[in-house]
């Protein structure tokens, strides 16, 4: 049985129905993209996954999210052991201004009180791993914010990735970079899937071509809320899409 | 092949936004001429400086500026023109409150200086005692004592009040928030004679150091709160997330990833808190009262306070008691001087650190 399965998951904001009966489910060590035009619903999706959806004020839920075969919003669950699990990027790169490169890919085990007996060796291979390394090695003491955006996003990656996550989110972690930095976080991710699983969120269909074996189509139509049109293998729904709706979009017809 | 591309040296009129006709010049020197020569005839008719200004160089300025942005720059430039003035003319007038505020008691207070104003303390001192004898060294240390005790307090309380503001979801926020604007407009006096009365009054103690510590409190209070609350606030939402999607418990997210980032606002709440509370005179002439003698223990006896000493010297006849509150007024200034030289200096070298850093 696959790691992680979305059964029914309804989301609410306030009185808002924004997300109907998501099913997903998610094949370990795969890269899945969930694509779908702005406030379709995929990242606020994407975020019941490690439970951050919580935290907006008015935000609800329905359904279940099963991680290891146990539902991760069961009472007694402790999101934060949930997150350990479940490693997040986002959007826009979050180093932690304060601290270094090297304290940076190390805040993960200090905010959850871990320790490692070899710091430096945990620090080379997260980095290694983000495929940054080589830009950084000879300066892991500067600060994080003297970056380059795209090396900031894969120092978020390196982050995560220093936690070992089972499973591994990104939300748009390329919308913010130039193509440059893209092309080196998709080939990241490509080797990243070979022993994680990846949730991808994308607005870019060439990126959910590249990096993903199945994709899922969200749509929410004149208001109503966001479903999943189609979920399928990549291939599958790029090029022989069973709903016309998904046909229209991945060509490029509308969103 | 290789193409040498030569640099050309920047002309006089690289900023053409900036330029400007022979007549708007003449048009705008003029202006900023006419209503000083108004005025200054209006002067040497007999006219006050204070009416001249407020009465003949303000309207004159105002109409004749207004006249000038028209012809120069169409309506907007009327209107800007008006405010301009406007706004230049009140902020100055504050400025020339603010520097003549500090020149003043500079100016009266260092006849009062030496090293001996600063050491000693007022025991054996009479209203027209020689300034060769006495000083402020016990209310210095007095002050210090109360606003150290205060802060020791205040700052928990304040930045922990700020991180229920901001951190927390918790119900009562709103009402919490309103009572802190409502307790930062409370009277200080009322705050004294609220200790005085439940703990003086009331027999409990006698005039002591930490009753006015404990009245300064309220006062403190708020500054503290609300300024750690707006440098909280300005910390992105994205490092948070940051910090919990790694499996951050809240406080933890909390201790090691917004508080670093929000250290220099929360480093100049406490000093503005304590720059707020280093001159209040009113709750501590009800709660501490003074003392001649150098106190070091808040918890017991009355204890002097450069406030109190101020307000004990400054009513008087003899010129060398108004001296010794002049003096003691420029130690406050001085010591409210060097809180404010610190918090910059913090907050800039944290700006200063990134900047080398980029």
């Amino acid at each position: 049985m696959p790691s992680l399965i979305a059964e029914d998951v309804n989301v609410w904001f306030g009185q808002r129905h924004v997300l109907k009966d998501v099913n997903l489910v998610f094949p370990d060590k795969e890269v899945t993209a969930l694509i779908g035009p702005s406030g379709c619903g995929k990242s606020t999706f994407i975020r019941t996954l490690n439970r951050m959806h919580e935290l907006i004020p008015s935000a609800g839920l329905g359904g279940k999210v099963i991680l290891d075969g146990q539902d991760i919003y069961e009472p007694g669950v402790d999101p934060v052991a949930v997150r350990l699990k479940v490693g997040m990027v986002f959007q826009k790169p979050n180093p932690f201004p304060t601290m270094s490169i090297k304290e940076n890919v190390l805040s993960g085990l200090k905010l959850s009180n871990r320790r490692t007996a070899d710091a430096n060796g945990l620090v080379e291979t997260s980095l290694r791993r983000a495929s940054i390394w080589n830009e950084v090695k000879d300066r892991l003491n500067d600060p994080a914010l003297s970056l380059s955006g795209g090396q900031q996003q894969r120092l978020c990656i390196a982050r995560s990735l220093a936690m070992d996550p089972e499973i591994l989110l990104m939300d748009e972690p390329c919308s913010a970079l130039d193509p440059g930095s893209t092309r080196r976080i998709e080939e990241t991710i490509l080797e990243l899937s070979e022993d994680m699983t990846i949730v991808i969120v994308t607005h870019n269909m060439q990126q959910a071509q590249r990096v993903s074996t199945r994709t899922a189509f969200f749509l929410a139509e004149d208001g109503n809320p966001g479903q999943v049109v189609e979920f399928g293998e990549t291939e599958q729904v790029f090029n022989q899409p069973i709903d016309l709706r998904t046909n229209d979009y991945v060509n490029g017809h509308f969103g | 092949m290789e193409k040498v591309i030569t640099p050309v040296a920047r002309p006089k009129t690289a900023e053409p936004w900036k330029q400007i006709s022979f007549t708007n010049m003449v048009l705008l020197v003029l202006a900023s001429v006419v209503p000083l020569g108004v005025a200054l005839i209006a002067m040497l008719a007999g006219l006050q400086f204070e009416l001249a200004l407020l009465l003949v160089f303000l309207p004159v300025q105002l109409v004749v500026g207004a006249l000038v942005g028209r012809r120069v720059s169409g309506k907007r430039g009327m209107s800007d023109a008006i405010l301009q003035v406007l706004v230049i003319f009140f902020a100055a007038s504050v400025f020339v409150l603010l520097v003549s505020v500090v020149w003043s008691v500079i100016q009266s207070g260092l006849s009062a200086m030496s090293w001996q104003f600063f050491s000693q303390n007022n025991v054996y001192i009479s209203q027209s005692t020689s300034l060769e004898y006495g000083g402020v060294g016990h209310a210095i240390i007095g002050t210090l004592l109360l606003v150290t005790l205060s802060t020791i307090v205040t700052v928990p309380l304040g930045i922990a009040t700020a991180v229920y503001l901001t951190e927390t979801r918790g119900k009562t926020r709103s009402v919490v928030r309103t009572l802190i604007q409502a307790l930062s407009g409370l009277p200080s006096v009322v705050a004294g004679l609220f200790i005085y009365a439940m703990f003086i009054a009331s027999g409990i103690t006698q005039y002591v150091g930490w009753a006015g510590s404990l009245s300064l409190i309220p006062l403190m209070l708020p500054t503290v709160a609300r300024v750690a609350e707006e440098s909280l606030l300005l910390v992105p939402q994205e490092l948070r997330n940051g910090a919990l999607a790694l499996g951050a418990p809240a406080w933890r997210a909390f201790w090691l990833v917004t508080m670093p980032a929000a250290k220099s606002g929360l480093i100049t709440a406490v000093l503005l808190g304590i720059a707020r509370i280093i001159g209040e005179t009113a709750p501590l002439v009800v709660t501490t009262f003074a003392a001649n003698g150098t106190n070091l223990n808040p918890f017991n006896g009355a204890i002097a306070t450069l406030p109190t000493y101020l307000y004990g010297f400054i009513n008087s006849n003899f010129d060398t008691a108004v001296q010794r509150a002049w003096g003691a007024a420029l130690v406050i200034l001085i010591l409210v001087a060097i809180l404010f030289i610190a918090a910059r200096v913090m907050t800039r070298s944290k700006k200063a650190k990134k900047k080398a850093g980029k």
